[in-house]
């Protein structure tokens, strides 16, 4: 082939390519994509629980990809990054993941993360959603950091709140904390719920407040002491290793204080490492997110679309769930910056300020999450919160409360 | 006075648990003179197989514990073969340092052979406590501290009464003398671990009786180290002397300085102590002193 006739059939065919992008659809030509890093840990310590979180955001940013998204010519593309639990890990990813991806957001996993970059995304302007409770150590104004629910011990003192309410009568409800040093955050669900004891005595009487390790090794001389105490209610949001250790100290005293868990060790996953939900019959998890129970509410028909339509594999528990919320979380807050914005040209700061402008009504969130309403102060909501009870009756999980109400909790 | 009785003779026992898992680390280092990082670890291994063979296979426990503890001394075995027979006559830091590898090469392959779920782990000995009038005994941790008790005196005898167990510390103290002296440096090393991974698997069985197995449970081989240093890394016999003492000083603080200070010293005091028997007295309790002629 001489260079005259390699030269004719180059030109061909760029004339061809040409062609074919002016007859393309206007949409097609159109369609603007947007990057989001998720943060994740499928080798850490919750490993056992990553593959269905992610299962749950993932199936979601499809979903929204297919209907909302085709809509607005907008595609949401993401990739998970390994962090281990680990803020080293999570620090040092960070500076690859801006320069591979560009995001207009984070999707976070948990205190890890905020430690890692909290102070390095107001700098390059992008926000970071979670799917967790808050921490008291992250509640400050100005955040790029949000959560969709309030701190751990918002839910617990609306927890406490509830149960009293049911116990009926006028002395405070007598509650015992089980945390660990371990880890800050769980230093953090603890003081905040010590501070609003202190602050309400007639609300709650905190017999006492027990550190432990993560994998304990007895419990049961510390859960004497809270039998004798008179103890009504047992806090235990750390992890299921203490609920499980716990709950043997407990039997051994021949004793029976409910136990109330977070989302990350609700009834399933501490059910599961006691060897069956039937040990925790009439314990509860309780936390600001639709609880996963068998009854047919808007957030159960969600999910089973999701299942059906969107390629979800993850059963339907509180883990899943939590995914799910975060996922819609996300994608609700971008819907609202290009309604503001335009679908082109977002960036990670039209995303953030778009969360202040309008509430992210529980409609939006299909009742997964309350309806949230987010200002500079906090990054989470500060008004209307709620927490959901669930519990175990008959072995299975159950609606025990919706929308209890969440009591002032001032910061710790 | 009946509780504080009672909180010490809990402490005594978990004292023991640990004196078990630091028998682990004193028996390789005695064959070897190897510290071995990854005791935790093998702690993990151990609980994973009985795990497998009774709630997976559904073996009964009176088959299950001792197929458990034959496939504990295999791995120990293969660990010995695979990472460390080449390394010996080299420098103990180069051994060492494997074990460092090992811990993380092990932690992969839990999370590769079982996934990450928590598990619920058998229920080895009655959840049912001992009562002795207002006192309250956990039956794993009595047993436990009875089994202990039981395999220190018979370690203790082998090694300083057999001739495999003298040969053993011939072994720990020069291998290429050792050698020199018809004695097999790579039997004696093996066996150490073979040993071992079975005391890991044995611990295993009393801290996770009725709890949950995740690889947070490796975290007792580091509560163990105190217990080991505060001993003598080469004194069996004095394992059970300083398990029972930072058992009951971690209890006493776990009890009644926690509550006063709102912490968890409880889970640092043994540490300190480590620290402290460092300072003073580096060789522990009952370890040997070696005497060099320059």
């Amino acid at each position: 082939m001489t260079y005259q006739t390699k030269r004719g059939l180059r030109g061909l065919l760029a004339a061809g390519a040409i062609a074919v992008a002016a007859t393309m659809p206007l949409k097609a030509q159109a369609e603007t994509n947007y990057n989001l890093a998720l943060l994740s840990d499928f080798s850490g310590p919750y490993a056992d629980i990553m593959p269905i979180l992610a299962g749950g955001r993932e199936a979601v940013f499809t979903w929204w990809n297919e209907t909302r998204g085709k809509e607005l010519g907008v595609t949401l593309n993401y990739k998970n990054y390994e962090t281990r639990y680990d803020a080293a890990q999570v620090a040092s990813l960070w500076p690859g993941i801006k320069s591979e991806l560009d995001p207009i957001a984070v999707v976070g996993l948990g205190g890890p993360d905020v430690a890692a970059l909290s102070e390095r995304l107001p700098d390059d302007k992008i926000p970071m959603f979670m799917a967790t409770a808050a921490y008291g150590f992250a509640w400050q104004p100005d955040s790029w950091i949000f959560n969709p629910r309030p701190t751990y011990s918002h839910e617990s003192a609306g927890f406490v709140n509830w149960m009293r309410e049911q116990r009926g009568g006028d002395d405070p409800l007598k509650v015992a904390i089980l945390a660990s040093e371990a880890s800050p955050a769980y230093v953090d669900m603890a003081k905040g719920l010590e501070l609003y004891a202190e602050q309400h005595p007639e609300v709650i009487d905190l017999v006492e407040v027990i550190y432990t390790e993560v994998q304990p090794t007895d419990l049961t001389a510390q859960m004497r002491r809270v039998v004798r105490a008179g103890a009504e209610a047992l806090i235990i949001q750390t992890n299921t290793s203490i609920v499980v250790a716990a709950k043997r100290g407990l039997q051994a005293n021949g004793a029976n204080i409910p136990i109330m868990m977070s989302s990350h060790n609700g009834l399933p996953a501490s059910g599961s490492a006691l060897g069956g939900l039937d040990q925790l019959e009439g314990d509860f998890e309780a936390y600001g997110m639709a609880i996963a129970a068998d009854e047919d509410t808007p957030a159960r028909q969600f999910y089973e679309t999701l299942v059906a339509k969107y390629g979800l594999e993850a059963p339907w528990n509180v883990v899943t769930a939590m995914g799910v919320s975060q996922g819609l979380f996300v994608v609700s807050v971008i819907d609202h910056a290009i309604e503001e914005n335009g679908a082109e040209g977002l960036t990670g700061e039209m995303v953030r300020e778009a969360l202040f402008t309008k509430p992210i009504t529980t409609e939006e969130t299909h009742g997964f999450l309350p309806s949230l309403t987010f200002t500079p102060e906090a990054p989470f909501p500060l008004e209307g919160l709620k927490v959901n009870v669930g519990t175990v009756k008959d072995g299975k999980i159950t609606i025990e409360a919706t929308g209890a109400d969440i009591p002032d909790v001032q910061k710790w | 006075m009946v509780y504080f009785i009672n909180d010490i003779i809990t402490g005594a026992l978990i004292g023991l648990l640990y004196s078990l898992v630091a028998m682990g680390f004193v028996v390789i280092y005695r064959a070897s003179k190897v510290f071995n990082f990854a005791q935790g670890e093998l702690v993990i291994i151990g609980g994973f197989i009985v795990w497998f063979t009774t709630m997976q296979a559904g073996l009964s426990l009176w088959l299950s514990i001792p197929l458990s503890l034959v496939l504990a001394g295999l791995v120990g075995y293969a660990i010995e073969r695979l990472f460390l027979t080449k390394l010996i006559g080299e420098s103990v830091f180069s051994m060492v340092m494997v074990t460092v590898g090992l811990l993380i090469l092990l932690r992969g392959l839990v999370l590769l052979l079982f996934g990450p779920a928590v598990r619920p782990f058998p229920i080895i000995f009655p959840l049912r406590p001992l009562f002795l009038g207002d006192m309250l005994i956990p039956m794993n941790l009595l047993l436990g501290g009875i089994i202990t008790i039981v395999a220190a005196v018979g370690l203790s005898w082998f090694f300083n009464r057999t001739r495999s167990g003298l040969r053993m510390t011939a072994v720990a103290e020069d291998h290429v003398v050792a050698s020199s002296m018809g004695i097999s440096v790579k039997a004696s090393i093996a066996f150490a671990w073979v040993l071992g991974a079975i005391l890991s698997t044995i611990g295993a069985m009393i801290f996770l009786s009725g709890k949950s197995l995740t690889f947070l449970a490796s975290d007792i081989g580091f509560a163990a180290l105190p217990v080991a240093l505060f001993a003598g890394l080469e004194s069996i016999g004095g394992l059970i002397l300083a398990g029972v003492i930072i058992g009951i000083i971690q209890s006493l603080t776990t009890n009644y300085l926690d509550p006063l200070i709102g912490g968890s010293l409880g889970s640092v005091v043994p540490y300190i102590i480590m620290l402290a028997i460092l300072l003073i007295r580096p060789t522990g309790l009952f370890g040997w002193r070696t005497i060099e002629r320059v």
